[in-house]
């Protein structure tokens, strides 16, 4: 429950399951409404799957596309194009959407807060990256070591 | 203007300044609080969350987009708490989404402009979806915004008064322009939750408490004196 930001809230499998009956429901009865699709997407790029996130972000850009003349529903899709993208360490993609956003809105907090929220994740995982090549160059050292002492001592 | 306090209750206090808030090392709180903001849009919910984490009042804040989320550490009777708020958007676009967020709430902070009649007839709704979708534990605090607004008031102390009591909510008006009581409706909705931990009345066991506890991590801060709050250590 300790979440730190909207990049680590998570959402729930039970809603994920609801949302995503609602849109098969409408997909084989016919057409599927933006509002069910939006529904939809929103739970998928919370999701913990990436590929669930893959699937939001697809939904987010058909939404998009469709909505080109409506600013307000415009924002709200960037917004969860560049949260979803994130999530999925797609970093500079997300960066591109919420600058997006920001060139619509400049003063929106919330999505300055995003943009900020993305730079620190962006900063942080560049720093566990460098943490794991180093273990891995470690780990890689020592079965050589053992190699070396193994062959050392088959020799004798 | 009326102000609702309870002399009674416990006394609390926030971190004195930013910077020693910056100082302590993140897992320096005894307890985490989800809370979540609901109410018509524009009746100041954001405002307030902004007031109340960073200080600050935007004149011209733009509709949330689903949910927002703010922090603060707070001390309610000697021990620190974070406060982890989820700010809903109120446009009707989002209320299918939104109303997940109200799960596991230990508090819920229900906004209404004082100016606007419309948001006030609407807390009904409000308050069915926050009773159906949190714990019989959850703290309710109704809150009257835009109290600076007194020459447009639209619906009186009184009235809405009668409405919390009728409803067991608490109730205070407060301006998240003016930031007058807006630490007030957060502080006294921990205090309440606090206490219901204390008594036993919030079992921190169940599902969905809201209520988080945190073993203090003193290792991560070499500056701290190991207390006995510390037992891990
Ligand atoms: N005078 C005055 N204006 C306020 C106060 N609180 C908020 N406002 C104004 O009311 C408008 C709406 O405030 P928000 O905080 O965005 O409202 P909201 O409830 O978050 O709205 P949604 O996100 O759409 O649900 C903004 O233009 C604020 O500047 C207040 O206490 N006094
Ligand atoms: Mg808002």
């Amino acid at each position: 429950m300790d979440v730190e930001d909207v990049l680590s809230d998570v959402v729930s499998m039970e809603d994920l399951k609801k949302f995503e009956k609602e849109y098969h429901n409408q997909l084989t009865t016919g057409t599927v409404s933006q509002e069910t699709k939006f529904h939809y997407a929103w739970c998928l790029v919370r999701s913990n799957y990436p590929a669930d996130i893959r699937k939001g972000l697809i939904l987010l850009e058909q939404l998009i596309k469709h909505e080109a003349n409506d600013d307000d529903a415009k924002r709200n899709y960037l917004y969860y194009l560049a949260l979803g993208n994130s999530r999925i360490k797609e970093y500079s993609t997300a960066l591109q959407f919420i600058k997006a956003f920001l060139h619509m809105q400049p003063e929106n907090m919330q999505a300055q807060n995003l943009l900020v929220t993305i730079q620190k994740k962006m900063e942080s995982d560049a720093h566990k990256g460098m943490a794991v090549a180093g273990a891995l160059a470690l780990g890689l050292s020592a079965i050589v070591g053992i190699g070396f002492a193994l062959s050392k001592n088959l020799k004798k | 203007m009326r102000r609702a306090t309870d002399a009674s209750l416990p006394t609390f206090g926030t971190m004195s300044s930013k910077a020693s808030e910056s100082k302590m090392s993140s897992s320096q709180y005894s307890y985490i609080f989800k809370y979540i903001i609901v109410g018509d849009m524009g009746v100041g919910k954001s405002c307030l969350l902004h007031q109340f984490t960073e200080q600050k009042f935007t004149a011209d804040c733009p509709h949330t987009i689903g949910v927002e989320f703010g922090t603060r550490i707070i001390e309610v009777s000697g021990k620190k708490i974070k406060l982890q708020i989820w700010d809903t958007a109120g446009q009707e676009r989002f209320r299918a989404v939104t109303r997940s967020y109200y799960r596991g709430a230990a508090g819920a902070l229900m906004v209404y402009d004082i100016t606007r009649r419309s948001s006030y007839n609407h807390l009904s709704s409000w308050l069915s979806d926050t009773r159906n979708l949190t714990n019989p534990g959850t703290v309710i605090y109704l809150i009257g915004n835009k109290l600076d607004m007194e020459s447009n008031r639209d619906v009186s102390y009184e009235e809405a008064k009668q409405f919390a009591d009728e409803n067991g909510l608490m109730f205070l008006e407060a301006s998240a322009k003016t930031g007058e009581y807006v630490e007030d409706a957060f502080l006294k909705t921990a205090q309440i939750i606090y206490e219901c931990i204390q008594d036993g009345r919030l079992d921190l066991n169940a599902a969905d408490s809201g209520v988080q506890q945190k073993i203090l991590q003193c290792e991560t801060n070499p500056n701290v004196e190991k207390d006995k709050s510390c037992m891990q250590c």
